[in-house]
């Protein structure tokens, strides 16, 4: 597979007594893993989808951080980055779409529209997604940058690697 | 993606396309229903990014709706604030100085490449040529690095303001766009190469999705969309505002009206637009950049700090309801934008808010005539269809 | 470019000179603003109006460019002007062969909201009087599917009316997820 032990380790937690033995927990293996191959459902509306297709292209580059497999089927992904303003006419489609995916999910909600509503305090607009479903990484701007979307990736990479749950089920462990 | 496929009665299938699907760029929504592979009915669904933008033109003074036109087409956003600018100068009855005037057609040709670039490169994704993505997307940022050192941002610009720009071009502008000039049509030869004799890309483009120039002009298509039919109209030769009059340039057209032509005479315009740059490059004037009334725009900074008139103009103008004032009257102003006819139609009652802002987007009618474009053809050419008429929702829904 | 300023200037007048000549009756008022003709014509004329504009071989008004209204209600001028009609459904036409433009405008009172559809003499009219529909809530007489376009199916209220809240009444908060249309 091309493993090297030094990329074995870099897995937190793992261990190397001598010559070819690790050890670690299956868990965090898993979430080594997962870290590093974010397969991303871009549901891009308005402005922000322009710099999230700006960051999978070739200046920027997505595919360095591992996220670069595309899903537009959200039963293969398990990151969905909701970017753009969504109405009050879209926001059952966002919603069923997350529902859709297979947990472990995680959601980016790229740029102000997004996340707050924006400037556009008006009567069709969804003032921040959160209210209908839950969002780990906000991301300021308008549009943010492709630096920003990059490390709102990296930052759901720090948040798996710590072994952290998703938003969308941290209401299922406190009970 | 909906993906919701359900067996009606009989051999017809309903498809539901979108509204969110890799191929509708956006949040486009169409029901084609099917016999076989061939298609029955299409009916587009718009609305699914409505922002209620016209609502917001009455709350907001005449200043504060720039940062709202930019994110109407975000593709070239310039092109918007260039339009909406335009139409408030015209009713307020002002005309702003000859450099002014160049460095927003600069920018409004810049924002056009940058606009068919991105068509160019979604629309050829979307029939499985991932390279031109890459490719157009390379140029692209470069015009990015341009439009963020002249106006601050990348995409969201609101570079123009009424009575003139946010501010001159910055020391070294010239010598960017003249070494972007110089290279795009290189860097265009090589998408020239890849796709317009490439065997594959004219199967699914020629003869696909083809409308009459009187069944476009009938829908209200315009842009790149009418002259690919054969019709050489184009608002910036017949109704020049901003000085497109001494500029020359030819208006590519078509033939058929299919995707290939839309293909090709956006390939060209792109072309022209170059043409149009080095031109207002080399004539470009000295001189103010803002039209020298302190009631429109505002006044220097040194001013504003050091003396009581600039403190009182630039107090007054960033003031609720005593800024940019507009007489009572209305007016329709149309302008060229990469995708067509852009028209800000605004009522003023006379105060510092619009009664009533009205936009008439191109991208309204494209959508609306694609159900005549598919009508008859092979559920595969949707996609072709719908990336070349470049229908961007923002601008679509409002 | 000459040749086509010519024009123009000719057929500015001609505009107003034939409608007075074939449709006086139908005109009730007439106006320059900023180089485009206006002229606000009765509602029962006005699909005869417009019909004319597209088909007569002089004038040619072929293009639609668009249909939007007004709601005047916070507007005393033009509602004295106009006996207190509440809206202005505007037409924007644009005639390819004289390069020229035209803006006919048609006062709506309240208590009768509807316009005959041009739909008929345009197809491009369907999702413009759609919009208008849902936007100001006048009905188009004849319109084919005059269905909501971009608000949602069950939306309550017109968003450009005057008396509308900017930010709406709740819908933003309150709305069912199970109407679910996609």
């Amino acid at each position: 597979m091309g493993l090297t032990n030094t990329d074995i380790q870099s897995a937190q937690g793992a261990e190397q007594t001598d010559g070819n033995i690790i050890t670690t927990t299956i868990d965090k293996v898993i979430n080594w893993g997962r870290k590093n191959s974010l397969w991303p459902m871009p549901f891009g509306t308005a402005c922000c989808a322009i710099e999230m297709m700006a960051t999978l292209a070739s200046k920027f580059d997505l595919s360095r951080f591992g996220s670069e497999a595309i899903r537009f089927s959200p039963r293969q992904s398990d990151l969905l980055i909701v970017s753009g303003r969504i109405s009050i006419k879209m926001m059952p489609v966002l919603k069923r779409i997350y529902d859709q995916m297979p947990d472990p999910k995680w959601v980016i909600s790229m740029g102000a529209c997004a996340s707050c509503g924006g400037v556009f305090d008006t009567y069709t607009l969804i003032q921040g997604v959160d209210q209908f479903i839950p969002v780990d990484v906000y991301i300021p701007g308008c549009p943010p940058r492709p630096e920003d979307l990059i490390d709102a990736v990296l930052q759901v990479q720090q948040k798996i690697a710590s072994g952290a749950s998703p938003k969308g089920v941290e209401h299922l462990l406190e009970t | 993606m909906q993906g919701g496929q359900e067996r009606a009665t009989g051999e017809k299938m309903v498809l539901n396309f979108g509204p969110q699907h890799p191929a509708t760029h956006g949040t486009l929504r169409i029901v084609l229903e099917l016999d076989g592979e061939s298609i029955l009915k299409a009916t587009p669904h718009a609305g699914y990014l409505h922002t209620g933008f016209e609502k917001l033109g009455e709350h907001l003074d005449y200043n504060q709706y720039i940062v709202v036109t930019d994110r109407m087409n975000y593709l070239s956003p310039l092109s918007n604030n260039f339009g909406y600018v335009l139409a408030v100068e015209q009713l307020l009855g002002i005309e702003v100085p000859k450099r002014c005037q160049y460095i927003r057609l600069l920018m409004a040709e810049l924002s056009r490449v940058a606009d068919h670039l991105l068509w160019l490169g979604t629309a050829a994704l979307d029939l499985g040529a991932f390279s031109v993505f890459l490719y157009s997307f390379r140029e692209r940022e470069k015009l990015y690095s341009i439009f963020e050192k002249t106006t601050g941002a990348r995409l969201t610009t609101s570079y123009t303001r009424v009575g003139g720009v946010l501010r001159d071009l910055y020391d070294g502008c010239e010598e960017d766009v003249r070494q972007f000039v110089s290279n795009f049509p290189k860097a265009l030869k090589e998408t020239h190469t890849l796709l317009t004799r490439n065997r594959i890309w004219m199967d699914r483009t020629k003869g696909v999705g083809a409308i009459s120039p009187d069944d476009a002009i009938d829908y209200g298509l315009t842009g790149p969309c009418l002259r690919a039919t054969g019709v050489a109209h184009d608002i910036r030769k017949v109704e020049p505002y901003s000085s497109y009059d001494e500029v020359t340039f030819d208006v590519p057209v078509g033939t058929n009206g299919d995707v290939y032509d839309r293909y090709l005479v956006r390939m060209e315009e792109m072309i022209q637009s170059c043409g149009i740059i080095t031109q207002v490059l080399d004539n470009m004037p000295d001189g103010p950049v803002n039209v020298e009334d302190n009631k429109i725009t505002m006044p220097n900074k040194s001013d504003a700090y050091g003396h009581i008139e600039g403190l009182i103009h630039h107090f007054k103008i960033v003031m609720d309801g005593h800024g940019v004032q507009l007489p009572k009257g209305e007016h329709y102003c149309a302008t060229e934008s990469p995708n067509g006819e852009l028209g800000f139609y605004i009522v003023s009652d006379g105060s510092g808010t619009a009664y009533r802002i009205r936009i008439r987007p191109p991208s309204f009618f494209h959508f609306q005539a694609l159900p005549h474009m598919l009508e008859g053809g092979m559920v595969s050419d949707t996609v072709a269809v719908l990336g070349s008429l470049n229908v961007i929702a923002g601008e679509l829904d409002r | 470019m000459n040749e086509e300023k010519e024009v123009e200037e000719q057929s500015i007048p001609l505009v107003l000179e034939k409608l007075e000549e074939h449709h006086a009756d139908a005109l009730l008022s007439q106006d320059e603003m900023r180089g485009t003709i206006v002229a606000v014509v009765r509602k029962e004329q006005v699909y005869a109006v417009l019909e004319y504009l597209k088909t007569d071989p002089e004038l040619a008004y072929t293009f639609l460019v668009d249909v939007t209204a007004v709601d005047n209600s916070q507007m005393e001028s033009e509602l004295m002007q106009f006996d207190y009609a509440r809206f202005m459904v505007v037409y924007q036409l644009y005639s390819y062969q004289g390069q020229c433009r035209v803006r006919v405008k048609v006062p709506v009172h309240e208590n009768d909201l509807s316009v005959p559809s041009v739909t008929g003499l345009w197809r491009g009219a369907n999702w413009l009087e759609r919009e208008t529909y849902d936007m100001f809530g006048i009905n188009f007489e004849g319109h084919p599917d005059l269905r909501r376009i971009l608000t949602p199916d069950d939306f309550q209220g017109h968003p450009l009316q005057k008396d509308y809240p900017l930010r709406g009444r709740g819908e933003r908060e309150s709305f069912n997820f199970d109407k679910q249309n996609a």
